[in-house]
C-alpha cells in the first residue's frame, strides 16, 4: 500500500491508471446487469403488462388494455383448490425439513475435522443430483408394495414428501453454516450456569441459528410454492399446484394474460413473505 | 465407545432416506424384470437399450451444448461483476446482491414464463438460443455468489502490486486475479454445467423443437416408471457424481464443499 502511494506521488501513470480504473471497473458489472434486465427485468414487466390485458374469445389475440379481468379470475374457485393446496404443502414441508433439517444440521455442526467433511459431502452429494432423478426416485421408492403399492402416487402426500425429499439438503445446509458460527464457549457456560439441554436449545441455539432458520426457510418455502416439477411427476397430472396451472395457461390453453395474472400474483405473494419473514428476522440477516 | 446420541440415529436416518431412493433407481436401471416388482437378475440391456436410442443421444447433445455455452457465459457475468462488487458503492452492491437473490429465489415457472412471452413477443424462434438465454439467468446468479465469496477474502496488495509493477489492466487480471479466483471459477463452472444439465421448466418453456434430455426424461417419467427410465437416471446421476468428484478431486474436498455450503448459505442471507 505505501509503495503505491510512493509511486502514484512520484508521476503521472499511476493517477491515469487510478482514472481508467474506475471507469473500467463501471464497465465490469455491464454483462451482469444487462443480461439480468433484458432477460430477466424485462420478461418481468412483460409479464404485467400482459396480466393487465385481456385475451379475444374468439381470435384468440392478446389486447392491451388495463382490466384486472384475468387477477379476479385467479380468485375463482376452479383454481382456489391448487393454490390452497400449494401453500398447504410448501408450508408443510418447509416445517417438515426445519424439524427434520435442525437436529442433522445440528449434529453435524458439532462434529469435527474429517467426520464433519463426510457428512457434509454426504448432504450436499442428494443436493448435487439431478433434481428430475430425485423426485423419480420417490416415484421408484412409492411403487413398493409395502408403502402402499403405488396407492399414494398421485396424492397431495406424495408430492408433498417429494418437496420435502428434494428440499431437505437446501434447508440443512444454510441452518449448519449458522450453528457452525456459534462459539461452543456459549453453549458450555449455559450449561454451567444450570440450563438443561432443552432450555439450552431453546434459548442460546436456537436465537443463535435464526439467521440460519431464515434463510432454509425461504429457500425451501419459496421455491417450492411455484414447484411445477414434483406436482406433474408424483402427482400423475392429477393433483395440481399453482406451477402446473401457470404453465398450463402458456404450454396448452394459450390464455397468456391470465397466466400472467398468475405469475403475478405469485411473485407478488411471495415478495411480500420474504419481506415480512426477513424483518420478522431483524438487522442480523443481512449478513 | 460411548452410546450413540439421538442426534446422531436421526442423522445416519436422514442420510439414509436421501440416498436409498437414489440407490434404488440406480439398482433398477440393472434389475432384468420389466415389471420391477422384484428382482429378475442384473443386466446391462437397459443400458445398451437407452444409450442407442437415437432420441436420447440427440437430447443428450443438445443438453451438453446448451451446458457448456450456459457456464462459459455465466462466468463471463459473474467474474467481472464480482470483481466489481468489491469496489462498488453501497447502493450499487445492492442493486447487484438483490438482483442476483431474486434470480434464485423467484420460482422458475415465473422466470419462464415471462421469457417464452419476451421471445414469442418479439417472433424469436425458441430453440437453442432462448434455452442459453433463459438458463444463464439463474446459473450466473450462482455463479456470482461462489464467486463474489472467494472475492471478498482476497486483498488488493497483489494486485496493487503487479500494478505499481507496470502491469496493464487485462495482464493484471490474466497473470493476477484470476490465479487467485481458480478455485472458485472451477467450483462456480462445475455447479452452473451440472445445473443447466439439471434443468427442465426454464427449457421446458424455452426449448421449441430443440428437447434436452430432461426435458425428454420429464416426458418419460410423467406417465411410467420403466427400467429405460432408470438407466437414463442412473446414467444421469453418474454424470452428476463424476462431475462432483472432479471438483473435489481439483480443489481438495473441503475447499469445494465449504464453497458450495458457503454459497448457499450466503445466497439466502444476502
Amino acid at each position: 500500500m505505501s509503495s503505491g502511494v510512493l509511486v502514484r506521488a512520484g508521476g503521472a501513470r499511476p493517477a491515469r491508471w487510478l482514472r481508467r480504473r474506475r471507469l473500467f471497473a463501471g464497465g465490469l458489472a455491464l454483462p451482469a446487469f444487462g443480461w439480468t434486465a433484458i432477460f430477466f427485468i424485462a420478461p418481468l414487466v412483460l409479464l404485467i403488462a400482459y396480466s393487465l390485458g385481456r385475451i379475444d374469445i374468439i381470435t384468440f389475440t392478446v389486447q392491451w388494455g388495463w382490466t384486472t379481468q384475468s387477477y379476479s379470475q385467479v380468485f375463482q374457485s376452479l383454481y382456489l383448490d391448487a393454490i390452497a393446496r400449494s401453500l398447504m404443502l410448501s408450508v408443510g414441508a418447509t416445517l417438515a425439513c426445519l424439524i427434520v433439517g435442525f437436529p442433522v444440521a445440528y449434529y453435524i455442526s458439532l462434529q469435527r475435522g474429517r467426520r464433519q467433511l463426510i457428512l457434509l459431502v454426504a448432504i450436499i452429494v442428494p443436493f448435487w443430483t439431478s433434481f428430475l432423478v430425485r423426485t423419480y426416485a420417490m416415484t421408484n421408492i412409492l411403487s413398493y408394495g409395502w408403502l402402499g403399492g403405488g396407492k399414494l402416487l398421485d396424492t397431495p402426500f406424495a408430492i408433498g414428501l417429494g418437496i420435502f425429499y428434494s428440499y431437505l439438503p437446501l434447508m440443512i445446509l444454510p441452518l449448519y453454516v449458522a450453528l457452525e458460527r456459534i462459539d461452543p464457549s456459549l453453549r458450555e457456560s449455559a450449561a454451567d450456569l444450570g440450563a438443561g439441554a432443552f432450555s439450552r436449545l431453546r434459548r442460546v441455539i436456537v436465537p443463535l441459528a435464526k439467521p440460519g432458520i431464515i434463510a432454509g426457510c425461504i429457500l425451501v418455502g419459496v421455491p417450492s410454492t411455484g414447484e411445477y416439477v414434483i406436482p406433474s411427476i408424483l402427482g400423475g397430472g392429477k393433483v395440481l399446484m399453482y406451477g402446473n396451472v401457470v404453465a398450463d395457461q402458456f404450454q396448452s390453453t394459450g390464455n397468456y394474460p391470465f397466466g400472467a395474472a398468475l405469475s403475478v400474483t405469485l411473485m407478488a405473494a411471495l415478495t411480500i413473505v420474504v419481506l415480512v419473514v426477513r424483518r420478522a428476522g431483524g438487522r442480523e440477516v443481512v449478513a | 465407545m460411548k452410546r450413540p446420541s439421538g442426534l446422531a440415529i436421526i442423522t445416519l436416518l436422514v442420510l439414509v432416506f436421501l440416498f436409498a431412493p437414489i440407490i434404488v433407481v440406480v439398482l433398477n436401471a440393472f434389475n432384468g424384470n420389466r415389471t420391477l416388482d422384484s428382482w429378475g437378475g442384473a443386466t446391462g440391456h437397459w443400458f445398451s437399450q437407452a444409450f442407442h436410442d437415437p432420441a436420447v443421444r440427440s437430447a443428450l447433445w443438445v443438453s451438453v451444448r446448451a451446458a457448456l455455452a450456459c457456464t462459459a457465459i455465466s462466468l463471463a457475468i459473474a467474474i467481472p461483476a464480482a470483481l466489481w462488487a468489491r469496489r462498488a458503492g453501497p447502493r450499487a452492491r445492492a442493486v447487484l446482491d438483490g438482483t442476483t437473490y431474486m434470480r434464485i429465489v423467484l420460482p422458475e415457472v415465473v422466470a419462464a414464463a415471462g421469457l417464452f412471452l419476451l421471445f414469442r413477443r418479439i417472433n424469436f424462434a425458441l430453440g437453442m438460443p432462448t434455452i442459453i438465454a433463459g438458463h444463464v439467468v439463474f446459473t450466473s446468479a450462482y455463479a456470482t455468489i461462489i464467486l463474489q465469496a472467494r472475492v471478498a477474502t482476497l486483498t488488493t496488495t497483489l494486485e496493487e502490486a503487479a500494478a505499481d509493477l507496470g502491469a496493464g489492466p487485462w495482464r493484471r487480471f490474466r497473470r493476477v486475479t484470476l490465479p487467485l479466483l481458480r478455485p472458485a471459477v472451477i467450483v462456480a463452472a462445475l455447479l452452473v454445467f451440472t445445473f443447466s444439465m439439471d434443468d427442465v421448466v426454464t427449457s421446458a418453456f424455452l426449448s421449441g423443437d430443440t428437447v434436452t434430455l430432461p426435458v425428454l426424461i420429464f416426458g418419460l417419467m410423467r406417465f411410467h416408471v420403466t427400467p429405460e427410465v432408470n438407466a437414463i437416471a442412473a446414467g444421469v446421476t453418474v454424470l452428476t457424481l463424476v462431475t462432483f468428484s472432479l471438483s473435489a478431486a481439483l480443489l481438495g474436498v473441503r475447499t469445494g464443499t465449504s464453497m458450495v455450503t458457503g454459497a448457499r448459505a450466503s445466497a439466502a442471507a444476502t
